[in-house]
């Protein structure tokens, strides 16, 4: 006989639950920046006034193909190793008279005219790793294969900063994939929210059961009640349990507050960026957004799926900013999009690209110098049937990080890029 | 609870792998009892209600090793179970639904006489990822489900031969329009990266090498087709060994890499013994030989671990993120549950873990991913959710009829049961205090299951 039956889904009664928690209300700051050193804040690139600057990032996962993004329409190597997939000279967004956008970008053309919108070309590394997962950890650890590392460049920069005067996370990822390698980093916990919604705890629904403020009566004890000496998997689910914990009631301050976001395209980016807009306007503090649009490893069948992916990608974007706009917020936000490698010249025999190698990256906000940064990279000087790289994505990261937030990079990127960075000019 | 056995505090790397890998064995100071009963159930199955723990701490320790790899000695509850899911697996099939499927998957991981072959299954699906969302053919991802079973602990060369034919696999990874004039490298790639040896055992060179082995490997009426005319004929070469021809031949040749042993045990061992650190080359090594010796069967090596001193002792208690899956399921099992199971499954989704949806090729990561702010408030609100659930039922009772009925009547007692059967690190004396205690009369045995589902230590396994 059997024991357990399919039931049909009914939604069952909440009860309550005591969740206390004797801290205040707000989201944790990670431990390791309460407990920076470096609290002085007077440094030369922490000026006051980008404090209050917000970087999102946009991670195209899978492998986007750049060549079919910025497309250099008159060039005849593109048009031989592109006979199926080659964008059409008459259908690109011009811009200038060798590289155009692919048609399904048209949202951004109003960033476009208002300066608002640069291409970093020809973004990678040194010898291009074509597996997704070892690129991908690349970008995100800005270390190579060899010196393998389980702490990403947002994790790292979030370690680095002083105490500030808010308990709001200074960055959050927003999505129901996991935490990316990026944001992680010991002793830094940056909450990762699949939904605003889905922060809300079931079980303190009912008043009744809500406990007296003073009262330690939820379950989670305080990180010093260690068990051993090493920080093991326990400490580790205990201090994210207590994060998740007050991220949920601060949201719930936010969700209680009326949603002025308005319209949004539906798509799952437009969802995540809306989230980010939510958070923005009701004033919550936080720095970096992370956000990944999936779906770009294009194998088979790519211009239809790409051009979907590309409007979503683009339509989000742009809804974003123009949203900062209305709310006056948009000289305080910088949207940088980045993949994990661009995909190989010659298209395959199943209308799509395989793994490549350079790709450009993409900055959308206030402050940028000009469209096109860099050279677009020589189809005629292949590696290994790949695009090669001019430009260090740390490089980037670095300008990003000390022009646009005002924080220094080196121990974030691991490295001195600084210098190289400056020289890329992106921001005025 | 007794104390936490003393290796506990041993790290990885002082372990000797000899004394690691050997059997297991009873003693005065290491009995059997039901932790150790409920530590194998965890890792070898998805727990297990405290009647049957009950009954397996009064058998040798074997018996619970045998059971889970179902010598039944009943073959009666085998044959029923099976003929059970079968019926259900055919209505679900004509129905087309993933979301059934992944419910009729949950119900055997409850139900099973044999629990590892189903631990097993999903080990496997997490090994060999495969999305429907790209698939989109319910019946295919049911069809690639029975494949992962029937080798679950049986001959992973047979596996991997039928996984590289399984049409969901084809569509997932693109073989199926591999062709001749342009091979597709994304099954090639990942036989190699993902599924046999790790990066840096083969070049580019083999990738696109074996792409072209795999040309002309196709889909058709949901089946596996050899098209010869999209097979590439012309010579190839593989790890330097030029005399390849067939598709067949190259995972041969794949399977035969001396790096294979070596990167299966590592994931067997993360899957089984502990999320972190990565154990060395030379606590691998004595799996590796098994898995050599006895030509990539799966059943030794498994059973070579679990019934090892390294899990048995205790030391791997405690070591392990509880997967979404392993999580929800215990809960159920432990507590003796019947509950909604499309509920269930789709809360699976919300937490990180929707079965035939992994993240991508690579599976779910597991061990430190699985948690997140996210994740935390998602796996409480669906272990309340489970609890409240109109349809749920404790041993066939309500909740209050089966805390009576097994002799429970304090707070105290409930807290006892609860964390022995739900969690693998004991509670503090503080964490104890502040649960079972409470100014409000109201709070029953209800609101403590539901309390627990706020507490850290319900994550680690």
């Amino acid at each position: 006989m059997r024991r357990r039956s399919f039931t049909k889904s009914t939604l069952g009664s909440t009860l309550g639950l005591a969740v206390g928690s004797a801290t205040p209300s707000g989201w944790l700051q990670s431990a390791s920046a309460m407990l920076a050193q470096d609290a002085s804040g007077e440094g030369q690139g922490r000026a006051g006034g980008n404090d209050d600057r917000i970087l999102v990032v946009i991670q195209l996962s899978g492998g986007n193909d750049g060549l079919n993004t910025v497309v250099p329409y008159r060039d005849e190597i593109y048009r031989k190793a592109r006979p199926e997939l080659g964008i059409p000279a008459s259908d690109v967004l011009k811009l200038n008279d060798e590289l155009g956008l692919h048609p399904s970008m048209r949202s951004i053309e109003s960033l476009l005219s208002s300066q608002r919108w640069s291409i970093v070309q020809g973004v990678g590394y040194e010898a291009a790793n074509r597996s997704h997962f070892e690129s991908m950890d690349i970008w995100h650890t800005c270390k190579t294969k060899k010196e393998r590392s389980n702490s990403g460049w947002i994790g790292r920069w979030v370690a680095e900063q002083p105490a500030r005067d808010t308990t709001d996370a200074i960055a959050v990822h927003l999505g129901a994939e996991q935490l990316p390698l990026a944001c992680q980093e010991r002793g830094v916990q940056i909450p990762s929210l699949a939904s605003l919604e889905q922060m809300r705890l079931r079980s303190k629904s009912t008043d009744s059961m809500q406990p007296q403020k003073d009262q330690q009566s939820n379950l989670v004890q305080p990180p010093q009640e260690k068990e051993s000496n090493e920080p093991g998997l326990l400490d580790f689910v205990s201090a994210s349990t207590q994060a998740a914990l007050e991220v949920s009631e601060r949201l719930e301050k936010v969700l209680a507050a009326p949603d002025a976001t308005g319209d949004f395209p539906g798509s799952s980016l437009g969802e995540k960026l809306r989230a980010v807009s939510r958070l923005i306007l009701a004033g919550v503090r936080t720095r970096v957004y992370y956000v990944s649009l999936d779906g770009f490893d294009t194998h088979a069948n790519q211009p239809q799926a790409h051009a979907g992916l590309l409007r979503q990608w683009t339509e989000a974007l742009s809804a974003f900013l123009k949203k900062m706009q209305d709310a006056g917020q948009q000289e305080r936000v910088l949207v940088v999009t980045f993949s994990e490698f661009g995909r190989r010249v010659a298209e395959n025999a199943s209308q799509g690209t395989d793994h490549g190698a350079a790709a450009p990256m993409f900055l959308a906000g206030p402050l940028l110098t000009n469209v096109l940064h860099g050279v677009n990279p020589d189809l005629s000087k292949l590696e290994d049937g790949d695009l090669r790289y001019s430009i260090d994505f740390r490089s980037v990261y670095a300008a990003v990080l000390e022009s646009w937030l005002g924080t220094p990079s080196n121990k974030a990127l691991g490295g001195d890029y600084s210098e190289t960075g400056r020289a890329l000019r992106l921001f005025s | 609870m007794p104390q936490p056995h003393s290796l506990s505090k041993r790290q990885l790397s002082d372990i000797d792998p000899q004394w690691a890998w050997e059997t297991w064995t009873p003693s005065k100071e290491e009995p059997w009892d039901s932790q150790r009963v409920r530590l194998l159930l965890r890792r070898g199955g998805f727990g297990a209600s405290p009647k049957l723990v009950a009954r397996l701490v009064d058998q040798p320790h074997d018996a619970t090793i045998n059971m889970l790899f179902g010598e039944s000695p009943i073959q009666r509850d085998q044959d029923r179970f099976e003929e059970d899911s079968t019926q259900l697996l055919a209505a679900v099939r004509a129905g087309g639904s993933i979301q059934r499927l992944a419910a009729w998957w949950v119900h055997r991981m409850i139900n099973t006489p044999s629990p590892l072959i189903e631990k097993m299954t999903l080990f496997w699906h997490g090994h060999f990822a495969t999305g429907a969302d790209k698939v989109i053919d319910t019946d295919l991802m049911a069809q690639q489900n029975l494949v992962l079973r029937k080798h679950a602990t049986g001959d992973f060369s047979q596996l991997v031969h039928e996984v590289s034919k399984d049409p969901a696999m084809l569509l997932y990874l693109d073989s199926a329009s591999n062709r001749k004039a342009h091979p597709n490298e994304n099954y090639a790639r990942e036989l190699m990266e993902l599924f046999c040896l790790g990066e840096g055992n083969y070049t580019e060179k083999d990738v696109q090498e074996l792409a072209r082995c795999f040309t002309g490997w196709e889909v058709r009426r949901k089946a596996f087709r050899f098209n010869s005319y999209q097979h590439d004929e012309g010579p190839k070469s593989l790890f330097g060994n030029n005399a390849i021809q067939s598709g067949e031949e190259a995972i041969d040749q794949v399977l035969a890499h001396r790096a294979l042993p070596t990167f299966i045990a590592r994931k067997l061992f993360r899957f089984f013994i502990c999320d972190e650190p990565e154990p060395s080359a030379e606590l691998l090594e004595p799996l590796a030989k098994v898995w050599k010796e006895s030509n990539h069967q799966i059943e030794p090596v498994v059973r070579r671990i679990l019934a090892s001193r390294l899990m048995l002792s205790g030391w791997s208690a405690g070591q392990k993120v509880r997967s979404p899956v392993e999580l929800a399921v215990e809960f159920v099992n432990s507590l003796d549950m019947t509950t909604n199971l499309d509920r269930l499954a789709q809360g699976l989704s919300v937490i990180g873990q929707s079965l035939f949806h992994p993240p991508n090729v690579k599976g779910w990561d597991g061990g430190r991913a699985w948690i997140n702010s996210s994740t935390l408030i998602g796996r409480a609100n669906l272990l309340v959710d489970l609890v409240q659930d109109a349809k749920t039922r404790f041993a066939g009772q309500d909740l209050n009829q089966w805390v009576k009925q097994q002799g429970i009547t304090t707070r105290q007692a409930w807290g006892k049961t609860l964390e022995e059967s739900l969690l693998a690190v004991p509670l503090t004396d503080n964490e104890r205090t502040s649960w079972e205690s409470s100014t409000k009369e109201a709070i029953g045995w209800k609101e403590m299951l539901v309390r627990l589902s706020q507490n850290p230590k319900l994550h680690l396994s």
